[in-house]
């Protein structure tokens, strides 16, 4: 059984990973919807400034992330005014470097899904009354189901991964900010603890695993239903 | 009351149409790519043309640059596209009641009666996914005219499906216009769903309206050489009976003063009846035959003859009336085939078809 150390670095990850996912989720299915279905000037653009987090050293990531949210940048300063706390070195700022990391993931899986339900059913949905919002809630959204899923757990397993913007924009303070890659990398540092690390690393594979099945779970009932509706 | 007018480039044209119709039923008849499903599209509301006027009922649809455009969803226009699409999560009933309101007209004497002309009772329990291609169609057919709406717009709907199945289907389209009586307009390629269904047609060749008119009258007229091959080349005319001969099963018909012999008929002498024949059902001799089972052998000249692909289409003039033959390249050449030349065209009774017996 995981110590009582390590169940706080496993729910501190997951709680993270999670919130990542869910602050990102509506922006993700947003662009990845205007990426989809809408031809407008300037669309490779934003879809590589979509993608940059992807191919962008974590570590430039995290460096940017604090250089436009830090204590001293507009954004943190207006932030700790408005809450009285700061943004950057907090549990929030490994929310934001996971939510942004994962970002390009979310929305790609996303796109590919939209892409794959056939524009002509939102056009005959249209044509029998029904407006764009009700035909992307009760058509498009339950046939890009499994692809939004797929989406969701993808980034959820990059946030529990983030390392790099991680340590630079939220720092490594315990309880706080030491996700499982920090722990790892602060257990690396001390001697003697090569089996605290191996527990980790069990539990950190064990975590990721149990959220791939789920979504292949939950993938599987989707579809148990729709074959069945 | 439709009026459309609609103006979008295509990638080799550009779709310039202008017309207006007071038909129930009004047939937009072209070969594929010349631009009808993309004027059906445009009239949905689907897409958005450069330059668009439309009014149905004396209420605008669209008017631009300058005027409103109405969404898709609120003009009151049901798509039927080519391929039934039916919501493949959603139950055959939940596609049915899709649109709003439908839930009422369903369980209402009108959709009691819908439901009867489509014959969907029996599809109610079936998954969506389990129906074949005619009980699809016949699914999204339904759910359409669950939705009310003010017209009916199919994009070729029997094309997905096989001859038989889409003989089965106009069927029901036909027994749609009688019970439901639906305004409607449809897109198709065949000249045969135009004759069977439609009060008014337009034909349309790359991108432009080269015809208007009632179905009969604007294909038995193939002005333009383009219309004539757009038509498979039938034959199609209206002529008035000249006499039954019941026992021989046969009727004459005045084709232009000389008498066509075409399987019997139920029209009084002196009406007029609409008859189709395919251009390659009509033989061309040098002699006329002896002891041949055709009933027609009719003197006729070639008027005009013109290469199409890897066939010979050859204009014939059989008394006043001009009809059309389609030969080989090797038969042409071996009969010496040319404008001006006389010879007898063989068509059999059978192969005179009775387009509305």
């Amino acid at each position: 059984m995981p110590s009582a150390a390590e169940w706080q670095v496993l729910a501190l990850a997951a709680r993270i990973a999670a919130a990542a996912v869910l602050l990102s989720f509506l922006p993700a299915l947003l662009l990845a919807w205007v990426l989809a279905r809408r031809s407008f000037r300037g669309k490779a653009l934003l879809q590589g400034f979509i993608m940059l987090p992807l191919v962008m050293p974590p570590v430039v990531t995290g460096y940017l992330l604090l250089t436009f949210l830090g204590r001293s940048s507009f954004i943190g300063r207006s932030w700790f005014a408005l809450t009285g706390h700061h943004l950057a070195y907090s549990t929030t700022a490994c929310v934001l470097a996971a939510a942004v990391v994962g970002f390009p993931l979310l929305v790609e899986a996303i796109r590919l899904s939209l892409l794959g339900v056939d524009p002509r059913l939102e056009s005959v949905s249209r044509s029998l009354g029904r407006g764009p919002t009700f035909t992307f809630i009760r058509i498009t959204l339950p046939l890009a189901l499994p692809g939004l899923l797929g989406g969701a757990v993808l980034s959820f397993t990059r946030a529990l991964g983030e390392f790099g913007a991680t340590m630079i924009f939220a720092g490594n303070i315990e309880g706080e900010t030491r996700q499982i890659p920090l722990a790892v990398y602060t257990l690396l540092n001390l001697p003697g603890s090569e089996t605290a690390v191996m527990r980790l690393t069990l539990l950190s594979i064990a975590l990721s695993l149990s959220a791939l099945l789920f979504m292949a779970w939950l993938t599987a009932r989707h579809r148990q239903r729709s074959g069945r509706s | 009351m439709i009026e459309v007018h609609l103006r979008q480039p295509l990638s080799e044209f550009e779709l310039n149409v202008d017309f207006r119709s007071e038909a129930p039923v009004l047939g937009i008849f072209g070969r594929s790519g010349s631009g009808k499903s993309t004027l059906l599209h445009g009239v949905a509301g689907i897409l958005r043309p450069k330059q668009e006027r439309i009014v149905l009922n004396g209420i605008p649809l669209a008017q631009r640059p300058g005027g409103r455009r109405l969404a898709p969803e609120k003009r009151g226009l049901a798509l039927i596209p080519q391929d039934p699409l039916l919501f493949p999560h959603l139950s055959t009933y939940a596609n049915l009641v899709y649109a709003p309101g439908a839930k009422n007209v369903f369980h209402s004497e009108r959709g009691r009666s819908i439901l009867e002309v489509l014959r969907l009772d029996s599809l109610l329990q079936r998954n969506p996914e389990s129906l074949s291609g005619g009980e699809r169609q016949r699914v999204a057919c339904g759910r359409a005219l669950l939705a009310q709406p003010r017209m009916l717009l199919l994009d070729e709907p029997a094309s997905s499906v096989d001859a038989e199945l889409a003989r089965e289907f106009l069927t029901l389209l036909l027994e749609a216009k009688r019970v439901l009586k639906v305004p409607m307009i449809f897109v198709t390629h065949r000249a045969s769903e135009l004759l069977a269904l439609a009060d008014d047609c337009l034909v349309l060749e790359k991108g432009r309206v080269v015809a208007q008119g009632p179905p009969v009258q604007v294909l038995a007229r193939p002005t333009q050489i383009g219309i004539a091959n757009l038509l498979g080349v039938d034959n199609l005319m209206r002529l008035p009976v000249l006499e039954h001969d019941p026992e021989g099963g046969i009727s004459f018909f005045d084709l232009g003063g000389v008498a066509l012999v075409a399987p019997l008929c139920a029209a009084a002498p002196g009406e007029e009846v609409d008859l189709g024949i395919y251009a390659e059902d009509l033989i061309l001799c040098e002699r006329k035959p002896e002891k041949i089972s055709a009933r027609n052998a009719l003197p006729a000249r070639i008027s005009n003859l013109e290469r199409i692909g890897n066939e010979f289409l050859v204009g014939l003039q059989i008394g006043r009336a001009e009809l059309y033959s389609r030969v080989t390249p090797s038969a042409r050449k071996e009969m010496d085939l040319k404008p001006g030349k006389e010879l007898v065209v063989l068509i059999k009774t059978t192969a005179c078809h009775l387009l509305n017996p």
